[in-house]
This record gives structure tokens, sequence and C-alpha cells, in this order.
């Protein structure tokens, strides 16, 4: 009875009766997405041994209706989603105070949900219905604040999603003309075997991939990534950066591996990313004033690294990616959480209204720096694990120009330390300027300590210890990581698993 | 120069399209999946409407999302518009007796029909969006011709979240009955009569009272 | 003259994608963006129903006995226009009420103006 298709159908239900509730609707989220937590890893197990495929409707065998794909990958990023889901919806019951908070709480509920369906699902329009679902929601809640940086944002979001949205629509309709199908199996099976060298495959992979970058933040298609990540609230922050993005950044991979296995497209791919790495790991050194900006600008710089590392396209290459992901969505979405009651009581931010934080705010101040040291790589955290097994794939591929890039990603690396220490020395061996000085709101600065409320606390705790125990114990998420890159790079696997079930 | 640049993207995607299309000549015959179900869509779902078949049977989780993006839309609508000043309401002139009187008229007649379209969504051309788009164009008509009797969006609210439970609870027990989700377990029925086709039926009434209580919710707030 | 009767959906739905693209790439008023966005959307639906249209061919209804079937258009993407319509809808609703909102603190629509935040 344990169906991954209760993985969404379970938080849809409960975000359907989430404003019947009025006030209670703040423990509709984490109530719905422990259960996903759960569910998810119950699931592990069984997934790992063979992928699960659900039909959906009147299960009919697979291209004649939309089907689910539980694969070790669907089922590593759903636990993820579910996970940071969790923890940030713990978060936000103390955070969110003011607004529409009901509607707040449904509409995170159903972003995660929209994310946790991209990740499943096997049918390439259900995949771009709930990357809607992502999308749509994500623009309402980037507005939420409901200032005048907030609505700029959320409109330039909304203008490049939409177009993002429909070229995403006509790559499925030229796929749909050629195959008459929309089964993902089906369309790849359909390319691999009939060997069909047509134009009009590369003009649809372009689509696809301009499409899907919009939502993944590559290189000329990020700007709106900074301005909606600083002026959303920092839980929506967290969420955004630490899965929407990523889900854009699975979609590339699934379609580009999977769908199209366009093996000689792979270094343009890499070259996208590398570029995308600098271009986001310079704009946040030179973000010295707003430090919501400037882990926005780290995070394209991230997600350049991750489609860095898909593009290599070795076995080795996708396992850095996908742990680089996990890695990454768990530290960025800390960072945004612990930055956030930092700027509420600093009630700034700048930067330097971080001065001597660290010891006003001992606890948040050290579970930043971890998150912090994550992102740059430094050894005893999990960053570290995932960057040297990109840059070791990146050497082992035998290629001049990975080589090159790799070099390149060194360098990006001491950018990041450079400015992730910029903050910690201004939390830690900076004095506190006069506290009048950067005080806005009524009440904020005072010298006594001033930690966050305990319910905002214990999530960003729990995510700085799986940092840290990944960490020392890698094992603990390398085994799922290595079945869902060898899943990833076995295409005939999955076309065999999917379209020979009957 | 902002143009030119434009036009020189539009330039290299026009090519590129025209590229792509070559392969997809105008009216070619469908293949696969689209003549699967035209020649065993009766057999399979019993609806006539081998639209309403796909959209509630075949790809019923699509439907599913589409009804959840017109969720997050009302509710997107709620936040964004949220803490605006409610003033307008006072400022509104009263109609003339004719309009009035018409829409009163107008009103049962525009709901009965945007019932009948989604009642019969599997026997004729039509739906649940189709038919919940009537509705509120319905309500529509009476915002703003008889500016007094608002209805108020508690109801619609409550209309909406019970049309989503429904098609989630639906397609819940076709999981435990049928062993798929959204599965069709109830009998077939005779084709082309209004009581067939299983539980396509009762997801597009919830489907039309859930569209158009959320358009209608959606109209309300940008008038307000 | 053949090619253009042969192509004339092609060129209709491409035709408003374009023009919708040049209207989001050089207006400045955010209305006119939006209607762009909404060219575009229409667009596409446009193309995806062509996609599987057949010359002379009858909607997918077995309303009464002795329909053929071969004369029949594809009913996938119909059922998928009908998803895309709505979410064209979602799309237009929500931000013509963030238009709306911009419009309250800003008091102008013109995107030129509205840029406290860098582009």
């Amino acid at each position: 009875m344990l169906s991954p298709v209760l993985l969404i159908a379970i938080p849809l239900g409960f975000s359907f009766l989430a404003p019947l509730l009025k006030k209670g609707a703040k423990y509709i989220p984490p109530i719905a997405m422990l259960f996903n937590l759960i569910l998810s890893i119950l699931l592990v197990p069984q997934v790992m041994r063979k992928p699960i495929i659900v039909l959906l409707g009147g299960g009919w065998p697979p291209p004649f209706c939309i089907n689910l794909v539980a694969s070790p990958l669907g089922i590593l990023l759903a636990l993820l989603i579910s996970l940071v889901g969790f923890l940030v919806s713990i978060y936000a019951i103390a955070y969110i105070k003011e607004g529409a908070t009901e509607k707040y709480h449904t509409l995170y509920l159903l972003l995660l949900t929209g994310a946790t369906g991209i990740v499943l699902t096997g049918d390439i329009f259900n995949l771009f219905v709930f990357f809607e679902i992502l999308c749509i929601s994500s623009y309402a809640l980037v507005a939420y604040n409901g200032d005048k940086h907030g609505l700029e944002s959320a409109v330039k979001y909304l203008i490049q999603g939409s177009i993002g949205s429909s070229f995403i629509l006509i790559g499925i309709a030229l796929l749909y003309g050629l195959f008459g199908t929309l089964n993902m199996a089906d369309i790849a099976n359909n390319i691999s075997y009939h060997s069909l060298q047509s134009p009009t495959l590369y003009v649809a992979l372009a689509f696809f991939i301009t499409g899907f970058g919009v939502e993944g933040a590559i290189f000329p298609l990020n700007a709106w990534l900074p301005d909606a990540h600083s002026s959303a609230p920092s839980t929506i922050s967290a969420i955004l950066s630490g899965i929407a993005i990523k889900t854009g950044v699975y979609a590339i991979a699934r379609v580009t591996y999977t769908l199209f296995s366009a093996k000689g497209f792979m270094i343009f791919i890499a070259t996208i990313g590398i570029i995308t790495l600098l271009i986001g790991e310079m704009s946040a050194l030179g973000q010295k004033k707003d430090i919501k900006r400037m882990l926005a600008y780290s995070s394209i710089g991230q997600i350049g690294l991750i489609i860095f590392a898909f593009g290599i396209a070795t076995y080795y290459g996708i396992f850095g990616a996908l742990f680089q992901l996990v890695n990454h969505a768990l530290a960025k979405s800390l960072l945004f959480l612990a930055s956030g009651y930092m700027i509420y009581r600093v009630g700034s931010k700048e930067l330097s209204a971080f001065e001597g934080l660290g010891k006003k705010m001992p606890l948040s101040s050290l579970v930043f720096t971890i998150g912090a040291f994550s992102l740059i790589g430094l050894p005893p955290f999990a960053g570290f694990m995932s960057k040297i097994s990109i840059i070791s794939a990146g050497i082992k591929a035998n290629n001049t120009a990975l080589f090159v890039f790799v070099i390149i990603v060194l360098f990006a690396t001491i950018i990041e330390g450079c400015y992730f220490f910029r903050v910690v020395q201004n939390l830690y061996f900076k004095k506190s300027r006069d506290p009048a000085h950067n005080c806005v709101r009524d009440g904020c600065p005072t010298t006594q300590k001033s930690e966050m409320p305990i319910s905002a606390l214990i999530p960003i705790i729990i995510l700085a210890l799986l940092i840290v125990a990944i960490g020392i114990y890698p094992r603990l998420v390398t085994g799922i990581i290595e079945s869902a890159a060898i899943g990833l790079m076995d295409k005939v696997g999955y076309i065999h698993q999917i379209l020979g079930i009957f | 120069m902002r143009k030119i640049i434009s036009l020189i993207l539009l330039g290299i995607v026009c090519v590129g399209i025209i590229f792509a299309l070559y392969s997809i000549p105008f009216g070619k015959d469908k293949i696969k999946v689209g003549k699967h179900y035209i020649y065993n869509g009766i057999k399979e779902t019993g609806a006539v409407n081998i639209v309403t078949s796909v959209v509630l049977n075949y790809r019923g989780f699509d439907t599913l999302g589409e009804v959840t993006i017109l969720f997050i839309a009302a509710l997107g609508l709620g936040v964004v518009l949220y803490g605006k000043k409610k003033k307008r309401k006072e400022g509104l002139e009263p109609a003339s007796l004719v309009l009035y009187t018409g829409c009163r008229f107008l009103f049962p007649l525009i709901l009965l029909f945007g019932a009948y379209i989604f009642i019969h969504g599997h026997l004729t051309p039509g739906g649940g969006f189709q038919g919940g788009a009537i509705i509120a164009s319905g309500f529509l008509l009476s915002y703003l011709g008889c500016p007094r009797k608002w209805i108020s969006k508690e109801r619609f609210n409550i209309t909406e979240s019970l049309g989503g439970l429904v098609f989630v609870i639906m397609g819940l027990i076709g999981l435990t009955i049928g062993g798929y989700f959204l599965s069709n377990f109830l009998p077939k029925g005779i084709a082309n009569t209004l009581f067939s086709a299983g539980i396509i039926p009762i997801l597009y009434c919830a489907v039309g009272f859930k569209v158009g209580a959320e358009l209608a919710g959606i109209i309300y707030n940008m008038i307000e | 003259m053949n090619f253009l009767s042969n192509n004339i959906y092609y060129i209709g739905c491409f035709g408003l994608i374009f023009i919708g693209l040049y209207i989001v790439l050089t207006k400045k008023n955010l209305i006119k963006v939006i209607i762009g966005i909404n060219f575009i959307d229409t667009g596409v639906n446009l193309f995806l129903i062509t996609i599987g249209y057949i010359r002379g061919g009858t909607a997918p209804i077995f309303s009464r006995p002795g329909l053929n079937p071969e004369r029949m258009v594809d009913p996938i993407p119909q059922a998928l226009v009908l998803t895309t319509i709505v979410i064209g809808v979602s799309v237009l609703a929500l931000a013509l009420s963030l238009a709306i909102r911009l419009y309250h603190h800003y008091g102008t629509l013109n995107l030129r103006k509205i840029r406290e935040l860098k582009w």
C-alpha cells in the first residue's frame, strides 16, 4: 500500500484542506512534509532494489497513461525536498507573522508538492504541469512581503518564467508532433532506436534547455534570481535556493541524459556551467551590501558548478553533481534561514550591520559559519567531499577542456572563500558598532544575547548537524547517490523498466 | 538598439522553428497514442467524448495539477492583494432598474447553463472547466449589475477546498479499490447516456464547482 | 501559393508567438508586456491544436453511431490545450494583480522607471 503516488496526493489533499482550517493552517505543511519524509525513507530500500513504476488513471500500459517513476534519483530528491521542506516549515511557524499567513502556508506546501511531482513523474507534459505549479506558487510567494522590491522582483520573475514555460511547451509540442507520444521513456526509445537525426530534435532540445534554464538560473537567463531571492521572505529564499532551482537542474539533466542522450552536447553544458559559476561567484564577491543578495549570487555559482559536473558526462561527474546538489540544498537553506533572523534582529540586510553578532547570537552565528564553510568546501564538512569528487571526476575524464575547467573551479573556490570569510570575519572579529547607528526597527539591537525563538533554532541546528554528519561519515548518503547516478546514466535500463513491464 | 537586438534574437529562433517544422508537415495523421485513444476510448472508459476521457481518465493526473494551478492563482491573488484598502464598495453607484432586473433574471439561467455544461461533459463538447468559466461569468454579471448583493468570499473558499478534496479523495478511493490512483472504480454503464463513464461525471462536477468558485473568487478579488 | 495554404496555421501561430516575444522584449509598459505574454500563450495553444489537426477532421466525440474514427482529430492536444489555457489564465491573473499593486507603490507602470533593483 506504500505507493509513491501518496508523496504527491497527500500534500495536495492537505493543501486543499488548509483553507478550511484558518488558524490551524500553519501546522499543515509540517504534518504533510513529515508524512512525506517518513514515506520516502520507507521507500528507499525497496527502490534501491528495483525502481517502482506507478501507473495512474486506468492502469493501462505506459505510453497510454501517465506514470510515475520512483527511481533512486527520484526518491533521493523527494527525500531531500521533504527534509528541507519539513525543517523550513517548522522555522516558518514562528517566522511568518504578518500578511495572509494561512495562504502563505498553503502556497508553500503546494510549491513543495510541485517540486516532488517534477522529480517523480515519467511523463513530459505532466512534468510541465508540476513545473508550473512550482513556478506560479513561487511567483506569488516572492511577492509575499508586499513591499516595492518584492513586487518588482516577482514581476521580473513572472515575465521571464512564463516565457520559459512557453518555450518548454513548444518543445513538448514538437516532440509530440514527431512521435505522437508524451511518455518520456517512449520518446527516448523513439529517439535512440529509430536513430532519427532530424533537426527538429535539436531545436526541441534547445527549447527545453532555454525553458528549464530560466528556472535553473543558468547564465544568460538568471537575471531574476538575485532579486527574487533577496526580496522574498527568508524561508522562501531558502526553499527557492535549496529546492526550486534544483528542480530546474534536475529537469535539464533528465532531458539531456534520458530523453535525448545528447553525448556530443555535454561539453556545451559544461561550458555553460563554468560561465555561470564564474559570473555567480564574481557577482557575489562584488556584493558588499546585501547579505541575501550575496547568498543568491553564490547560489548561481553553485548551480553552475552542479551543471558543470553534469556536463562531465561520466559516472563520477554525475555522482559529484548529485552529491553537490544535496549538500548545496542543505547548506544554502541553512544560510538563508540563519540570516533570516539575524536580519530581523539587526534590522538591516547590510553586511556591516552584522559586525559583532557572534557574541549576541552565538548559536546562529555558529551554524551560519558551518554552512558557509561547507559551501566553500572545507574538510570536516559535507561540501568538501562533494567538491573533491567533482574535481577528481573532471581530472579523470581525460579531456583538456575539462581540465582547464577544473582549474577554473578551484579559482572560483578561492573567490567563494573570500566573500564567505568576509562575513565570518564580520560576525566574530569585529566589534559591534554603536547600536543606535544601525537600528531601523524599534527595540531591535540590544547588547544582551537575543537568540532566535526555539522553534526556529531547532531546524537550523538539525541542518547543521546533518552537514557535519555527512562530512564526517559520507556513507550516510553516498549509497543512494551512487545508485541514482547509475540510474541516470542507464538510459536503456530506464526505457526497459517502463515500457517492458507488460 | 534594443529593437535591433531583439529582432536578431527572434530571427535566430525563427530559423530554428522553420527547420523544426520541416519534419512535422501540417495535417499529418495522428499516430500511436492518439489513435489508441480514439479506437479504444469508449471501451476502456465509457465516455463518448474522447477528449473528456483523455482529460479525466488517461491523463487525469494532469487535470489534478491543472485544478491545483487555478487554486494557486486564487491563493496567490489573495497574497498579492492582501491589505489593499477596501473603500470602493461604498462608492459604487446603484445600477439602473433595467440592468438590475436583467441581471437578477439572467443570473440563475447562467448558473443552470454552466451546470448543464459540466454535467454533460462526457457526452457533449464542454466539461468542468468550461462550465466553471460560465458560472464565473454569471457571478461577474451579478457583481457588475447588482453591486449590493455580493456573495461572501468565504463560501467561495469553502467550495474551492471541497471541490479539490473530492478530486483527491476519489483518486485515493480509486487507489484502494482499483489499485491505481484515479482509476475508474464505478460501473461504466451504457455509453452515450447521462449515467455512464463511472467516476468521470463526478470528477467533472467537482472540477466545475471548483473552477466556478475560483474564477469568481479571482474576479471578486480584482474588483474589490 | 501552395506553400502558403499548406502552412497557414503554422505561420499564424508562430506569427502570434513572435509578435508576443517582440512586445515583451521591447515595450516599456507593464500592461503591454503582460499582453505580450498572453499573445505567446495563445500562439503556443494554437500550435498544439494545429499539430493534432487533420484535414477535414471532426471532433473526437462519438455522439451518434456511424461516425468515422479515421476522420477524427487527435484528442490529446485538445486535452493539453485545456490545461495550458488554465495555466495561461492563472499567470495572467497573477500578473495583473502584481501590476495593480506595483501601480499603488510607484504610481506608474513604466518598467524603465520601476527599477529600484538592478536589472
